[in-house]
């Protein structure tokens, strides 16, 4: 909005503005304040975070996590943004309406899906025994396994689809170039390929990485104890402890933590071509 | 009789007398209709436990007096709480668990219990509370697998619970210290007479011996879960959902030995307008067959002892206060866990994750 005579399509973006306002800005911002207000006016639920190493231990091991489940998505997600981006019209349909499944059913029903897929006895691991590729059951849930495979499947769309806007605008002729002019392919890929996909990878990185920071009810369901994440401390806090003050607080560093790492991303590669 | 809440036109107030007006010649017997125009609001935790609380004590008392009741909730400490601080609570009567209980009363959030319309002497002492009255009982409980074990194998006691030699492979406990720390204690040899001040070091020790093998549940659902799907043998339970899993077909037995109960109160949020008929509400509730009547529906212990005799024998065992599991267990120190809750909640997070 620059200029003195606000531009007319701005009337038509007032209304989702407004619902931002009500259902968004108030309610965190007032959780945020609370931070701040409550029991009492002061820095006391910051100096608990502070004082009390758990807190701080639970906001790191919340951020390790997420780094860790960051790339497995984007190795995931690579080659199926790469397949919808330059495989016929008919792969791009099937692709997209695959990925966008998960989208049509609620996370807890999910997770709790995962939870019979991946348990002790469930179908994975009684395939794999009956088969005999191995003899007792993999631990594959109530532990970090767990956590990241129930965290990549529900984020897998947020690094696809950056991934494929980015990689539609790569010019198939700039990879051919790279091969007749004596680049093996995988310096061609190395070198020519993955910088013009950048954009839509660190995109891709971003949305995971801090869409996982918030992440609840899968480190609930399928993780261990060691698993335990922000989210489900700042529950614990409101829920079981009635704590608005420390949960703001928490929820404040938490958003400190984020728009620190995007203002180093902004650093590093630039927003600009981050938000393309 | 009800100073004020008759008299102000509200609209609830008159919605309320037209509802009662249509109900009055069908149901009650005209003479009790000295509620009539009154709307009372019930908050509790929704579903088919407040839909069995209508049935049983909000149908009840409509049809008795005359009143209208309305459902609201889901019953929610902070709103319950900013409801106080506004000064007009919208609720008249709210179904709350025993810990809001204990933290609520050092912060005047309820009205003493008028004994000259509660008669307190239906209820269990132990459940009757100067500021509320225990509506039903539930307990943690050891579970097991019924064929998983040998008859006269099974796991009795807490102590077989953290016992790997006798009973090896996952077992499952809750994500909250709530409970579980006596449990450990209780496994470790603390008599249950003896537990409070819970030795905290003490119950961190005993539960590092099995935390390998623990598999830690957050919602009930998931504990219910872990029975159905047989990935736990044992563990930790409310006696709510081992009957509701038995009920859909696991094989899922209880032991009563050292269970641990709770209880959901009735109260009366301070500032409430229909205080007297709040009270009559709470009154109906104490009655012995309105609370046999709720036991049948959904598997809640009555804290009325004179319940049992109407409550299908089919039932009464996975109750927990039928007397004789009753008489193995006791009650939750909830003002230990309301003075010492977030030292133990942190205590508890920090040891998950070491």
């Amino acid at each position: 909005m620059r200029g003195r005579a606000p531009d007319p399509r701005f009337w038509l973006l007032l209304p989702a503005l407004l619902v931002l306002l009500v259902t968004f800005v108030l309610p965190v911002g007032g959780l945020l304040a609370r931070a701040f207000t409550q029991p009492e006016p002061g820095f006391q639920n910051f100096a608990l975070l502070w004082e009390r190493p758990v807190y701080l231990q639970v906001i790191w091991n919340t951020v390790m996590i997420s780094a860790a489940a960051t790339p497995v998505a984007l190795i995931l997600g690579f080659p199926v943004a790469h397949a919808m981006a330059h495989g016929s019209p008919r792969t791009r349909r099937l692709l997209i309406f695959l990925v966008l499944i998960p989208f049509w059913t609620s996370l807890l029903v999910r997770s709790f899906a995962t939870v019979i897929l991946l348990q002790r006895r469930g179908p994975l691991n009684t395939l794999l025994m009956n088969i005999g590729v191995i003899d007792t059951p993999l631990p594959l849930i109530y532990n970090l396994t767990g956590v990241l495979l129930g965290a990549v499947q529900t984020l897998l769309p947020f690094v696809i689809f950056p991934l494929y806007s980015s990689m539609k605008r790569i010019d198939p002729s700039l990879m051919q170039a790279a091969l007749t002019l004596g680049a093996g392919p995988v310096r061609a890929f190395l070198r020519v390929y993955l910088p013009l996909s950048l954009p839509g990878l660190m995109t891709g990185a971003t949305l995971v990485f801090i869409s996982m920071l918030g992440y609840f009810v899968i480190p609930a369901l399928l993780g261990g104890p060691q698993e335990t994440m922000v989210a489900q401390m700042i529950q614990d806090q409101i829920a079981q402890l009635g704590s608005w003050g420390v949960a703001g607080a928490m929820s404040f560093v938490l958003l400190a933590i984020t728009a620190g790492l995007l203002a180093l991303l902004h650093k590093l590669v630039g927003l600009k071509a981050v938000a393309r | 009789m009800i100073p004020g809440s008759s008299i102000r036109p509200t609209r609830r107030g008159l919605l309320g007398s037209a509802a009662a007006l249509s109900l009055a010649g069908a149901a009650a017997p005209a003479a009790a209709q000295n509620l009539r125009g009154t709307t009372v609001v019930f908050a509790s935790w929704g579903g088919s436990y407040q839909e069995a609380q209508k049935a049983c004590y909000c149908d009840p008392f409509a049809a008795e007096t005359g009143a209208r009741v309305v459902q609201d909730g889901p019953m929610n400490v902070a709103r319950f709480r900013t409801m106080i601080e506004s000064g007009t609570p919208d609720w008249d009567v709210a179904d709350i668990t025993i810990d809001f209980l204990h933290a609520g009363v050092p912060d005047n959030l309820f009205e003493r219990i008028d004994t000259s319309l509660v008669d307190t002497s239906r209820i269990d002492p132990r459940f009757v509370h100067e500021y509320g009255i225990g509506c039903i009982a539930w307990s943690y409980n050891l579970a097991f697998n019924g064929r998983a074990y040998r008859a006269g194998a099974e796991p009795k006691t807490w102590a077989d619970l953290f016992d790997l030699r006798r009973f090896p492979g996952k077992r499952t406990l809750s994500n909250n210290p709530v409970a579980t720390l006596e449990v450990a204690l209780m496994a470790d040899g603390v008599a249950p007479d003896k537990l409070y001040p819970l030795d905290v070091d003490r119950a961190f020790r005993k539960l590092d011996s099995i935390k390998a093998q623990t598999i830690f549940w957050t919602t009930n659902s998931q504990s219910q879960q872990l029975f159905v799907d047989e990935e736990v043998n044992l563990g930790l339970i409310l006696n709510g959902r081992a009957y509701d899993a038995a009920r859909k077909g696991a094989d899922i037995a209880l032991s009563w030995e050292q269970n641990i109960q709770s209880i959901d109160y009735l109260v009366v949020p301070r500032g409430s307008r229909n205080k007297a008929a709040a009270m009559r509400l709470i009154d109906t509730m104490t009655k012995a067959d309105n609370q046999a009547k709720l036991a049948n529906m959904i598997a809640y212990a009555p804290t009325n002892p004179a319940a049992f005799a109407a409550i299908d024998p089919k039932i009464s065992p996975w109750l927990s206060t039928e007397p004789d599991n009753a008489r193995k267990g006791f009650v939750i120190n909830a003002e230990y866990w309301r003075d010492n809750q977030r030292r133990l909640l942190e205590r508890w997070t920090a040891w998950k994750l070491a």
